[in-house]
């Protein structure tokens, strides 16, 4: 049996027998810091392409950890993790970069460029993979139009609202058309009604097959849109809702 | 990496220059005090080189052959030692000697009397066998050989007769040269120069060597003091040049690492859409190699308005014979452009990679 939230996003005319591969796994995966934290043990879990996930749980639990094992920023200490194909325990460090072009990444912070423009700051995670300048610009404008902000290209981010600065961040993750979008707290910076902009962004994007995994504290964005969720306490995952999901 | 990532990344890296102008500004005064104190020190290292070459083979050796006159001449032994070999031998015939026999020097006053008793026929005279250089071929065919030696830069023939000349020129005694006119007593010989006077003792003992040399005459300690000041200032040139590299160095990795802390955030962000090291590296490569060759290019022109300036206070010490600037202009251009290059690759490398060794917390600021 399906859940009514998995079901939403699957296309209605077409019979559904396998489910879409894995993008992301994780095989019994364990983080320590050098400190001696233990931020995730023994984690468990298989996303599947498609799908969006809200990874919720309290302040320490280890939502951060997991987001940051997915983007090969911090190594794991025991278990594998595959994302995209990749094995990330077995996989040299050389190959991060390429890793990471499967992926756009959303930050809580933003992290635009402030001396350069909307539209320079989109096309500058373009120019990282080589992209020809008309390309550059045929898919920053597209890409802006997508998050609304075709009129904004010229402007400065300091001269754009906390919600259009993160849709400046989310158009620059979509940009290189990712299989899987990370954002850790998207919504965390931008007052309510932005924050429901956004993930109904991200829920459109996630609609057009792209893979989504947010982090939120915000119960609210969680009760009104109907994904997956997978709660994290104390470093292991205590809920997911999932059909499936073995806990 | 792909051409258009290239030329899209040299962009970067220059406008990063004018973003950060006034650190770029600062480093590339920093950069040109440090090249043109390089430039000064070669130019005047050059200097002090072309002088004491000058110097070199102005440094002249004299040497005089085994001649009628040196046996005549020389110290008593030489002489009785050559008739008792001569006597011994049974040929009793020599050239003989027109001389007065007049001289003030005790050596032939010694020589005369020692010669008159042993002489028969003639108050002087020694047998030809006594002596190996009988005529000024014989004398000239020693030049020869003396010129085929290592490090000779030149030899020049000195006959007696030219060697009284000299003598009376220099001596300006006239009763006492007029005398000898009448009995020469020099010996051919020769004036020799050196090329390189580092090897001077090894070079005089092969002198010495040849046959037919009988006396060599060296102002020692003058090719010693060129020596040393050649070392020295060679020495000295490359302790200054080495430490002002090193400053260069740190200058530009210094410049590198404060383009770094302002552009941490885009570094993280290039990491996290995926860029490469070398994508990362390439714009501050640019940017410290910029630095360089803008230094390097400025440099040149303080260094020929300084040389200037020092070539009319040195007139003096130096006479005409500084180094024109035209003449070491291209080398001094290649030396900056060299120095800035690598002070602009190393030091940007050096820093670059450090932060970029850093595994994980990429993303955060540096
Ligand atoms: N770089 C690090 N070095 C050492 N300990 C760390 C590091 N990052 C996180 N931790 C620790 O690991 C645990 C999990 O941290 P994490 O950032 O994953 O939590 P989180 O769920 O994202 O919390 P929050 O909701 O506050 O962002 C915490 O105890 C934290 O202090
Ligand atoms: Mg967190």
């Amino acid at each position: 049996m399906r859940t009514i939230n998995e079901a939403a996003f699957l296309p209605t005319d077409l019979p559904v027998q396998t489910p879409p591969e894995p993008i992301i796994e994780f095989k019994g995966v364990s983080k320590t810091y050098v400190t001696g934290t233990h931020a995730l043990r023994d984690v468990n879990v298989t996303i599947r392409r498609g799908e969006f996930v809200f990874v919720v749980g309290a302040s320490g639990a280890g939502k951060s950890t997991f987001m940051k094992l997915i983007m090969r920023e911090e190594k794991a200490n025991t278990g594998d993790i595959i994302v995209n194909r990749f094995s990330l325990s077995r996989m040299p460090k050389k190959q991060i970069p390429m890793l990471r072009r499967t992926m756009g990444i959303v930050f809580q912070d933003f992290r635009l460029i402030e001396s350069m423009t909307v539209f320079d700051n989109v096309a500058f995670a373009m120019h990282v993979t080589g992209a020809g300048n008309r390309e550059i610009r045929k898919e920053v404008s597209r890409v802006l139009s997508q998050v609304g902000l075709g009129n904004k290209a010229r402007s400065k981010p300091l001269e754009l609202s906390g919600g259009e600065q993160q849709r400046v961040g989310l158009a620059r993750a979509l940009v290189n058309r990712p299989d899987l979008i990370i954002a850790d707290e998207p919504t965390g910076n931008v007052d309510p009604n932005m924050s429901y902009e956004i993930v109904a962004l991200l829920s459109e994007i996630n609609q057009r097959g792209t893979t989504i995994l947010m982090v939120t504290h915000d119960h609210n964005l969680v009760r009104d849109f109907h994904h997956r969720v997978i709660m994290l306490e104390d470093g292991q995952i205590v809920a997911d809702n999932a059909e499936g999901a073995v806990l | 990496m792909k051409l258009r990532s290239v030329k899209y990344l040299t962009g970067e890296g220059v406008k990063s220059i004018w973003a950060n102008r006034l650190m770029s500004i600062a480093s590339i005064g920093v950069l040109i005090a440090c090249m043109t104190l390089i430039g000064l020190a070669v130019l005047l290292t050059s200097n002090v080189n072309q002088a004491m070459n000058n110097l070199e083979t102005e440094n002249v050796i004299m040497v005089y052959f085994n001649d009628r006159n040196s046996v005549l001449y020389g110290d008593s032994e030489t002489l009785s030692s050559a008739l008792a070999a001569a006597n011994s031998s049974g040929d009793a015939s020599g050239t003989a000697s027109t001389a007065s026999g007049s001289t003030s020097s005790t050596a032939s006053t010694t020589a005369s009397s020692t010669a008159s008793t042993a002489a028969t026929t003639d108050r002087y005279q020694i047998p030809e066998s006594a002596y190996l250089i009988h005529n000024e071929d014989e004398a000239k065919a020693v030049c020869e050989e003396i010129r085929k030696l290592d490090n000779i830069h030149n030899v020049e023939f000195i006959s007696s007769a030219q060697g009284l000349q000299n003598a009376k020129e220099t001596v300006s005694d006239g009763g006492l040269t007029t005398l000898l006119d009448e009995d020469n007593p020099i010996s051919h010989g020769a004036k020799v120069t050196l090329t390189d006077l580092s090897r001077f003792d090894e070079t005089v003992a092969s002198i010495r060597s040849v046959k037919g040399v009988d006396k060599v005459y060296t102002v020692r300690n003058l090719a010693q003091t060129i020596t040393t000041i050649k070392n020295v200032v060679g020495n000295a040139g490359v302790w200054i040049i080495a430490i002002l590299l090193i400053i260069a160095l740190v200058i530009v990795s210094n410049t590198i690492r404060v383009t770094m802390y302002n552009r941490k955030l885009e570094i993280g962000i290039m990491k996290a859409v995926g860029a490469t090291n070398a994508f990362i590296r390439f714009p501050f490569l640019i940017e410290g190699v910029t630095l360089g060759l803008i230094s390097a290019l400025l440099s040149e022109g303080v260094v020929y308005f300084c040389y200037r300036i020092a070539a009319e206070g040195l007139k003096s010490q130096f006479g005409g014979g500084m180094i024109r600037f035209s003449a070491m202009a291209w080398q001094l251009l290649g030396i900056f452009a060299v120095i800035g290059v690598l002070a602009g690759t190393v030091g940007s490398l050096i820093m670059i990679s450090k932060y970029l060794r850093k595994e994980g917390s990429e993303f955060r600021a540096i």
